[in-house]
């Protein structure tokens, strides 16, 4: 089980954030406690919108991930403090990544009171309907005399605070489970499921780092891979390893492919990294999707992999963001693999630019590209994706692909040059 | 004729609460003096080692010291108060004490029906905690709901009914900051007892 810890503090040092450490290494082993940080969180502000920005997305992303929150709160004036209070307000504003999480609220204090109102008012806030957190109900461990609870080495002295603690945590795990349970049979957006971090070795997995920049060397030792004259026979047809790479090489588009664990294994590698419309580094080969792709896409990684796999569709298309009409049209597109028996068995992607082709055919059959006045376009139609799925598997791509892709084609007229220049 | 200072407690531009306390100001020009303050400059409370506190923040808390009261006019965010009031809040009783027996009378005012019902009664026991010991006006509550249509063109409330009640809290705070001036026998004491509530023993 996954938790994060939030202690309500940006003093330099704090007790809270003590016992959040304390109760991180004590479940060592049991649970998995990342503690997070909220000391670079701005002043919620709705004039200065930051909830896109890097301390928010953080912890948007860490509790997400995680499977309850544990928040340790001080006591300012009779309530949480105001840090803390700040991080939920952001995380309630335009984002609501606390709504259904389970939390478990402790507190330590210098006094006997243990931080019991701060406890009191955290709980009223975070079960407001804007943040809509699942406040474990009944237990408080409240932390009281905080100064001589610890000893040397961070740890509790006390034997019967220790006992305690273990019941109230090992309460919050069942609450955890309970509630996660109830959210697996709701089973909306299926697609958050597909692992892009590859964690699920297939029978064509090797089992070599998949960060290591050599992956491709390792591998070939550790499968005695066929190479250089070895033949390789195929459907239809029989090549050596070298005229299979000369063939490839030679496709006028970049592939890619991704096997059924979302592992990047291969590309044809023809072209610098700069030079390429979707650049790779050789070394990348072997890496997890979720390496491949800037947190932002990885929703949308997640959706295009989830549609594939389950058959929600067999081809994506989709051209990326700040294409320049009738200079560039840049398409991505996803086709999937299937064995002979129908298993998914990875996603084969090329990306290439159509537009020189179009520009090739105008050309030659001396045609013009003019504005369709009863357009209606939207370009993004083409990615096939079936529920909620927006287009954008790319690195470079985002939310706002509709939209740019969605502009008429052909808003200009083709130089007249080569329209001209037809030659029959 | 009083000195009030109106605490706008938002960081928020278009605040509505904004509006009330530049209402509260004109309207009430005839019977007290209310200097709008706004709290949006400081920076999120921290326990700052030196027990320093912000420039912004010492200069507010001079003029609440040099004030016959103050009143509040707070947003809800959460079901509480937003968590700019709480921190400026926090800084003015961070080894500041200008709150100490200060008549404080409290309003607010929410796009919703219920006018920042939860977040008042908060701020209530914030007020009341040891470190800022302010005096909240007893039984009293102005909760402006649907602020956004309780304006006119002249920023003045529309609802007659709406206008009673505050010039009734009104006149009624005025009352109270009077008697509460002759509650002083304990003053000293108090503020003795706030400064001892040493932030470093509430914890970091």
């Amino acid at each position: 089980m996954k938790l994060v810890g939030i202690a309500g503090s940006i003093a330099d040092e704090s007790y809270n954030r003590k016992l959040l450490t304390y109760v991180a290494s004590h479940f060592t082993g049991a649970l998995d406690i990342e503690i997070l940080s909220i000391s670079d969180v701005p002043m919620f502000s709705q004039d200065n919108d930051q909830t896109e920005g890097a301390p928010i997305q953080y912890l948007k992303r860490k509790i997400e991930e995680a499977d309850g929150v544990i928040m340790a709160t001080p006591e300012h004036n009779h309530t949480t403090t105001p840090a803390l209070k700040n991080v939920i307000e952001w995380l309630s504003y335009k984002i609501h990544p606390l709504m259904n999480k389970p939390v478990l609220i402790i507190g330590a204090s210098y006094h006997t009171q243990g931080s019991s109102r701060a406890q009191l008012s955290l709980r009223q806030i975070l079960e407001a309907p804007g943040v809509g957190a699942l406040v474990m109900p009944s237990d408080e461990f409240l932390l009281a005399n905080v100064r001589t609870a610890f000893d040397e080495f961070g740890n509790l002295k006390d034997k019967r605070t220790i006992k305690f603690l273990d019941a109230v945590m090992g309460k919050f795990t069942k609450w955890v489970k309970v509630l996660n349970a109830m959210k697996d049979n709701e089973k909306k957006a299926a697609w958050e499921q597909e692992d892009l971090t590859a964690s699920h070795p297939t029978d064509t997995t090797i089992d070599v780092p998949m960060d290591a920049d050599d992956w491709v060397e390792q591998g070939a030792t550790k499968t005695n891979a066929a190479s250089g004259s070895d033949y390789v026979k195929l459907d239809r047809g029989l090549l050596t390893v070298d005229q299979l790479n000369w063939f490839l090489n030679t496709m006028p588009l970049e592939l890619t492919y991704m096997d059924d664990n979302d592992q990047f294994i291969y590309y044809n590698n023809f072209l610098d990294h700069d030079e390429m419309l979707a650049p790779r580094y050789p070394k990348q080969v072997g890496s997890p999707m979720a390496a491949c792709h800037p947190a932002r896409a990885v929703d949308h990684v997640k959706q295009v992999i989830w549609a594939l796999r389950n058959k929600q569709t067999d081809l994506i298309k989709m051209p990326v963001p700040g294409n320049k009409i009738n200079e560039k049209y840049i398409m991505h597109c996803y086709h999937a693999m299937r064995s002979e028996s129908g298993d998914f068995k990875g996603i084969n992607e090329w990306v290439l630019d159509v537009w020189p082709t179009v520009k090739d055919y105008l050309a030659n059959t001396g045609q013009m590209l003019v504005n369709d006045p009863n357009a209606k376009v939207d370009a993004s139609a083409s990615a096939s994706v079936k529920p909620n799925a927006k287009p954008a598997a790319d690195a470079n791509a985002s939310a706002s692909v509709k939209e740019e892709a969605a502009q008429p084609a052909a808003a200009e007229k083709p130089d007249s040059g080569s329209s001209a220049s037809v030659k029959s | 004729m009083y000195h009030f200072i109106g605490i706008v407690g938002t960081n928020d531009k278009k605040s509505t609460n904004r509006q009330l306390m530049q209402y509260l100001k004109k309207h009430y020009a005839g019977k007290a003096t209310v200097e709008i303050v706004e709290i949006g400059d400081l920076p999120i409370f921290y326990k700052e080692p030196e027990h320093r506190i912000p420039a912004a923040a010492e200069k507010l808390a001079h003029k609440i010291e040099e004030a016959d009261g103050v009143v509040i006019a707070t947003p809800e965010y959460d079901h509480a108060v937003p968590a700019v009031l709480s921190s400026a809040l926090a800084w003015l009783s961070y080894f500041v004490h200008p709150f100490v027996d200060k008549p404080v009378m409290i309003t607010g005012a929410s796009y919703g029906a219920l006018g920042t019902s939860r977040a008042q009664s908060q701020l209530r026991q914030i007020l009341d905690s040891p470190e800022l010991h302010a005096r909240v006006m007893p039984s009293s509550e102005f909760l402006l709901g649907h602020s956004l249509q309780a304006f006119d063109e002249n920023g003045d409330l529309i609802d007659p009914e709406v206008i009673k009640q505050l010039d009734g809290l009104f006149a009624d705070f005025l009352i109270f900051v009077k008697y509460s001036t002759k509650l002083t026998h304990t003053t000293e004491q108090n503020k003795k007892d706030a400064a001892n509530v040493n932030w470093q023993q509430s914890d970091h």
